[in-house]
């Protein structure tokens, strides 16, 4: 039986909202500190040439330049997980993003200035911009610095499989295969990268005030790269505008910022301009995936072959390992008897893609999901029916060895088939005339991650709690907020838990010198981890507090409640206010602290060298049924209504779980009908929000949200993580609709009016 | 905006005088001639809750009230507020006694319409004198108005589907304040 | 970003300063929202930005409606149009124009002017104007002030026919007070909703008599050619028939008439068969939809 609570599951605005809607809360691009210069970076003019030379002595003399660096000028070790990837680039580019220099100056217009006096002679190279041209046996290596044991121009390889793939084609009444090709796509988060770095020349230690998402693994690939202790490194997160996956790895310009501010000695800061966001910050990698898949003549899945070949880029983020949630789609969404999947990141001479909301997901999402949707076809069966058959169950261990304590698959699917209506406009518009607009449904469903993922050493966060002598709580967590309301989710936890008033609560999560360690915010874990940590922590601090409210109130410890700021016992009803017990305990022998810490880590596994196990502490499954309008005089799709069925545990907040759900769609919208970042020959085309289109508010079709309550066992109060997942579904049930509602077949995004318009003429 | 009668130039690299209000305040500064809107409040002003999302007029991130109309103060010569009347954000609550909202600033904090909140200055001063304009002409506007009224400021995070919410909340309290009568 | 601004206040010293600019490089502000973007990158000292928004003319500043003309001064914002009942009664393609143009932030500060001078074949309201056959009432620095069609204005891509010692200072458009039907709007195709700049456009205003017979057609094309077209032939194809009775086949006949004046690109934006594609289609639906 659910216990019933006082504040989770209402309603609850945000913690910090006040700050954020008058213009108080500081952001990154607010930050100014005394005697701050403004960096600014020399890119490269080329996305493939050797550098010749480099004159920087016009740059350097120009009045309010303060010091102008080269790769000569540093001792840096390389960046990225690959160690591919050098701070400042040295005698040769291989993108256009590539950092030759970097200049510090007293505003923003001479630093900008002195980079257009820094002469570069280069000398043009023919760039490879299509990974299959960079498999070539005769194409030159991309990246001097690629380990190459994995093949030439190859940054990383995935294999991974389950099952006996010929038995089971041997049982497919239908096998169908596609290629599909995924554009690049950028986060545009609205506040553009920003860093500012304070290094003191006399105890050489380095504030960063960084917006990353991991700042603990910043801190530690910081000082790497740096050559530095990392202790020496306190990195400090202003409020973030917007992260969305961009901020998960380290990228040149942050160690390019600590430099200038080391070789100044002033503090420095380096904020993108809108066009440089564009140009320079990571996107979602794009692929083209073969897919192969079968089903038996009941519709039952049978096998999946998947072959993805990913544009990495001239350097390797966290795009290259995206197949760790990929192959876990082709693996386990739905039941699959069999799978082999082989995913390689080429580099090319392209921006390199990082990791996004989503990590992959939404790119095999679309494609298992569009070859479900053509089986259901060729077997004349039913688009809801056919997913029905194969979803996924409670207590299922998949070929990949995740395993599903709870799962809202089926009751997703069933919901968001019901409440679409779906079984009735299906025969109407079946049966509508042939007209302009044309309308119909499509499905999709998806699973994540929804208790962390055990990719790193821990999956942990650690948690601190002080409750002072006036009865408020202090939240010192590991995690980080980004808007997504991670503060407001743990703050609320602790009311729940302690009975202690919203607004007598703070969360302190900004500062690596104060906070204890966490992975960082990523895997939609922030609430499922740092919550789990939070009623670890919260346990251990009633541990102490308890024993005492109890003598005092002459009951057992069982036998009290924790509300309205006091301490009660629920037979007697006699209370005793929480601030007179916290003094009690601080200022009478033998005077305990009130402040407990406690570090959890997911009960999931590490999965062996054949990427098998229990990944996550818990999964996440959705489902969406998408209704669209397509004018066929100009290719134009509207999305009409998104029905979302999604297993989400249990609702915590339903304000900041609606707000991820509409958001997570909205993106997905953008990804499926007008996202695209246009890189022809290795040179950014549509660097603005101008020509680079994400959704307006005139966009947005109707969003019912159906939360599926599984309680799991494992999450805080059994919720699972929520964030990445109503993306994920999205683009690949839009290309559902719109196949089905013009008989063509949908394969690559963005589905933009034109490209819907050609495939109308292309119908066969 | 005193400089040689209006009409000449004042040769390069001169300097303007304009007198204009802020938040309610009279302020008089001396100016470059190139100077954008956005750089005098947040660089000389130093009112940083007017946010610098692209600097070409695509996201609304920069939206201020000059002379109670919603501009993007990216795209907005300085020079020609002189005589004119800014609010910001921060000029908002200014009327509010003690550490209150405003009712727009409420409501998008009471409909979950923040996430990461960057947008959100912004988006408040749009929905502030799309909110006085409806109010002067006597309007209740529908769904789709209140979509086109943002189609200006673009959000990441939210969806839009909370702002809109709080948007049209804010005319059904007036409604419903007049239906009682 | 630099510059210098000249800010005249009259009409005389707005014609002094550009005599006095004569061979100086110099541009036009008005509502700025293009002229920024353009001159971003503009870092030398040689540049003047004769500020037309503290001019107090009101021959430049306001909307009049005189018997046989409208008028509307160049520095009249795309808010006002909108917010202008007699253009939303007479002239509604124009306030349907100005009302997709940008966002509301926009719209509040850029001008019908701005709009001409840019001379981009997107224009919003320069396609309505087109469709309008209004006509640019041009001032020099000295002598007397010219006219000439919206549609002969421009030469090409961002490309106006104002001479270097000339301003804009209205566009009219021609009118009577009779009582007619009116069938417009402005159809405006791009990749999202809003805050586009078309791919496509079409400018349509087509008066017709109690007799639902058409006695004035005027449509113009954007972004499929150098400049805002005007559809001389399809225009004159519809006057003398009836909105109602056109068939498939005259709606296609219509459209491929329309079609003739394109001669679009491919860009980032769209391709060219594309532009063409949806043009026809789009020109077929304006009769269809009445």
């Amino acid at each position: 039986m659910k216990k019933s609570l006082k504040v989770i599951g209402k309603p609850t605005p945000k913690l910090d909202g006040h700050l954020r809607v008058s213009g108080k809360a500081v952001y990154g691009h607010d930050i100014s500190l005394p005697n701050m210069l403004y960096g600014a970076i020399l890119r490269a003019q080329y996305p493939c040439a050797k550098i010749k030379a480099i004159d920087v002595s016009k740059a350097a003399k120009l009045p309010g330049v303060v010091c102008v660096i080269t790769a000569d000028d540093v001792d840096v070790a390389h960046m990225s997980h690959k160690r591919d990837h050098p701070v400042l680039k040295k005698g040769e580019v291989n993108c256009i993003r590539d950092e030759i220099a970097a200049v510090a100056a007293s505003t923003k217009e001479i630093a900008r200035k002195a980079l257009r006096l820094i002469e570069v002679e280069y000398e043009v190279r023919e760039g490879i911009f299509d990974p299959a041209d960079a498999l070539q046996e005769d194409a030159p290596g991309i990246n001097k610095y690629a380990r190459g044991d994995e093949g030439k121009n190859i940054a990383q390889t995935f294999h991974y499989e389950h099952g006996d793939i010929e038995e089971q084609k041997a049982k497919s009444t239908c096998i169908v295969k596609r290629r599909y090709v995924l554009p690049r796509v950028t986060h545009c988060c609205l506040e553009t990268s920003v860093v500012t770095a304070d290094y003191s020349q006399s105890d050489g230690r380095l504030t960063l005030y960084s917006s990353t998402q991991v700042p603990f693994l910043y801190q530690r690939d910081m000082a790497r790269v740096l050559k530095m202790d990392p202790s020496n490194i306190r990195v400090v997160q202003p409020v973030i505008g917007g992260g969305f996956g961009s901020k998960l790895d380290m990228y040149p310009f942050e160690p390019i910022c600590a430099l200038l501010s080391m070789t100044c000695g002033q503090p420095v800061q380096i904020a993108f301009s809108r066009e440089e966001e564009f140009v320079a910050s990571p996107t979602r990698q794009a692929m083209v995936i073969d897919l192969t898949t079968g089903a038996d003549a009941e519709g039952r899945f049978t096998f999946r072959e998947v072959e993805i070949t990913k544009d990495n880029g001239a350097y390797t983020s966290w795009g290259a390992t995206t197949s760790f949630v990929m192959m876990q789609t082709f693996s386990s969404l739905y039941h699959a008897p069999a799978c082999v999947f082989d995913a390689r990141a080429v580099y090319t001479n392209n921006p390199y893609a990082g990791s996004f909301r989503g990590y992959g997901n939404p790119q095999s999402t679309f494609a298992l999901e569009r070859n479900i949707d053509l089986m259901a076809e060729e077997l004349a069966m039913d688009r809801a029916a056919i997913r029905l058959v194969n979803a996924n169950y409670k207590g299922e261990k998949t070929g990949q060895g995740l395993e599903y304590a709870t799962c809202g698959h089926k009751d997703a699917l069933d919901t968001v088939i019901a409440k679409s209506d779906y079984t009735r406009k299906k025969r109407e518009y079946k049966d509508a005339p042939s007209a302009r607009y044309k309308r119909a449904m499509g499905f999709a469903s998806m699973l994540h991650v929804a208790g962390g993922a055990k990719i790193y050493r821990s999956d942990g966060c650690g948690t601190t709690v002080k409750l002072d002598n006036f009865g408020h709580l202090i939240i010192i967590t590991g995690s980080s907020e980004i808007g997504q309301g991670s503060e407001t989710v743990l703050a609320m936890m602790a009311c729940e838990e302690l009975g202690i008033d919203m607004s007598k609560i703070k969360v302190i999560n900004t500062d690596t010198d104060i906070k204890p360690w966490d992975v960082g915010v990523h895997a939609s874990r922030t609430s499922f981890v740092a919550g789990n940590s939070l009623l670890g922590a919260i346990g251990r601090l009633k541990d102490k507090i308890s024993p005492w409210a109890a003598r005092y109130l002459k009951t057992d410890i069982e036998d009290l409640d924790y509300d309205n700021g006091e301490i009660g016992c629920k037979t007697s009803g006699r209370s005793v206010k929480i601030d007179k017990v916290v003094r009690e305990l601080h200022f009478q022998d033998p005077n305990v602290l009130c402040m407990e810490s406690y570090y959890y880590e997911p009960a999931s596994d590490f999965q062996d060298a054949g990427y098998k196990g229990n990944v996550s502490g818990a999964y996440a499954f959705a489902s969406q049924a998408i209704e669209v309008e397509v004018d066929t005089y100009t290719g134009q799709v509207k999305v009409l209504d998104v029905y979302v069925g999604q297993d989400v545990g249990r609702v915590l907040n339903p304000l900041g779980l609606m707000g991820q759900i509409e958001g997570g769609v909205v993106m997905g919208m953008g990804y499926a009908l007008t996202e695209e970042l246009v890189v022809a020959k290795g040179q950014v085309v549509n660097p603005t929000f101008h020509n680079y289109k994400i959704p307006s508010a005139c966009d947005i079709p109707e969003i019912h949200f159906y939360p599926i309550e599984t309680h799991d066992q494992a999450g805080p109060y059994g919720a699972k993580g929520v964030g990445e997942a109503p993306l994920i579904p999205t683009p690949a049930a839009i290309a559902n609709a719109v196949s089905n509602a013009l008989g063509v077949e949908i394969n690559a995004l963005p589905m933009t009016p034109e490209n819907v318009l050609k495939a109308i003429k292309d119908r066969p | 905006m005193s400089h040689d009668n209006s009409s000449r130039s004042g040769g390069f690299g001169h300097r303007l005088t304009i007198a204009f209000t802020i938040n309610g305040r009279g302020v008089t500064r001396e100016i470059r001639p190139a100077l954008r809107l956005i750089d005098l409040i947040r660089d000389d002003l130093g009112l940083k809750g007017t946010k610098p999302g692209c600097l070409e007029g695509e996201c609304g991130a920069c939206t201020v009230l000059v002379d109670g109309d919603a501009v993007n103060s990216c795209l907005y010569l300085a020079a020609n507020i002189d005589g004119k009347s800014v609010t910001t954000i921060e000029g908002l609550s200014a009327g509010v006694d003690g550490p209150g909202l405003d009712p727009v600033q409420r409501a998008v904090v009471e409909h979950g319409a923040v996430q990461c909140g960057f947008c959100t200055s912004g988006m408040i001063m749009a929905i502030e004198s799309f909110k006085r304009q409806c109010d002067t002409d006597g309007v209740v506007p529908n769904r789709e108005r209140i979509k086109k009224s943002l189609e200006g400021n673009l959000c990441r995070c939210t969806g839009y589907k909370k702002i809109i919410d709080a948007v049209q909340s804010l005319f059904e309290q007036v409604q419903g304040a007049d239906g009682a009568s | 970003m630099n510059f210098d601004l000249v800010s005249p206040t009259t009409t005389e010293d707005l014609l002094r300063a550009i005599d006095e600019h004569r061979g100086r490089r110099f541009r036009f502000g008005a509502g700025y929202t293009d002229l920024l973007l353009d001159l971003e990158e503009q870092q030398d000292n040689e540049l003047t930005v004769i500020n037309l928004a503290r001019l107090n003319d009101p021959s430049f500043t306001s909307i009049v409606h005189d018997g046989g003309e409208m008028r509307i001064g160049a520095l009249v914002t795309a808010s006002r149009i909108i917010a202008d009942r007699k253009l939303q009664s007479r002239y509604p393609v124009l306030c349907q124009a100005a009302g997709q143009h940008g966002s509301r932030q926009i719209r509040h500060t850029a001008t019908v002017g701005g709009n001409l001078c840019t001379a981009s074949p997107a224009g919003d309201m320069a396609c309505a104007l087109v469709a309008l056959r209004a006509r640019c009432d041009i001032l020099p620095a000295r002598g007397d002030a010219r006219s000439l069609a919206v549609s002969d204005f421009f030469l090409g891509v961002r490309e106006t026919d104002l001479k270097e010692d000339e301003v804009l200072r209205r566009v009219i458009i021609p009118t009577d007070d009779g009582e007619v039907k009116t069938h417009s709007d402005f159809i405006k195709i791009g990749k999202r909703r809003s805050m586009e700049c078309a791919v496509v456009s079409i400018a349509y205003h087509i008066e017709s008599d109690g007799d639902d017979t058409m006695t004035r057609a005027g449509i113009a094309i954007g972004s499929v050619a150098p400049t805002i077209k005007y559809a001389r032939s399809a225009c004159e194809y519809l006057v003398g028939k009836r909105l109602s009775s056109l068939g498939p086949s005259e709606r296609d006949e219509f459209a491929a008439k329309v079609v003739e004046y394109a001669s679009p690109i491919s860009d980032i934006r769209a391709s060219a068969w594309y532009r063409e594609d949806v043009l026809f289609n789009m020109s077929k639906s304006i009769l269809e939809n009445h």
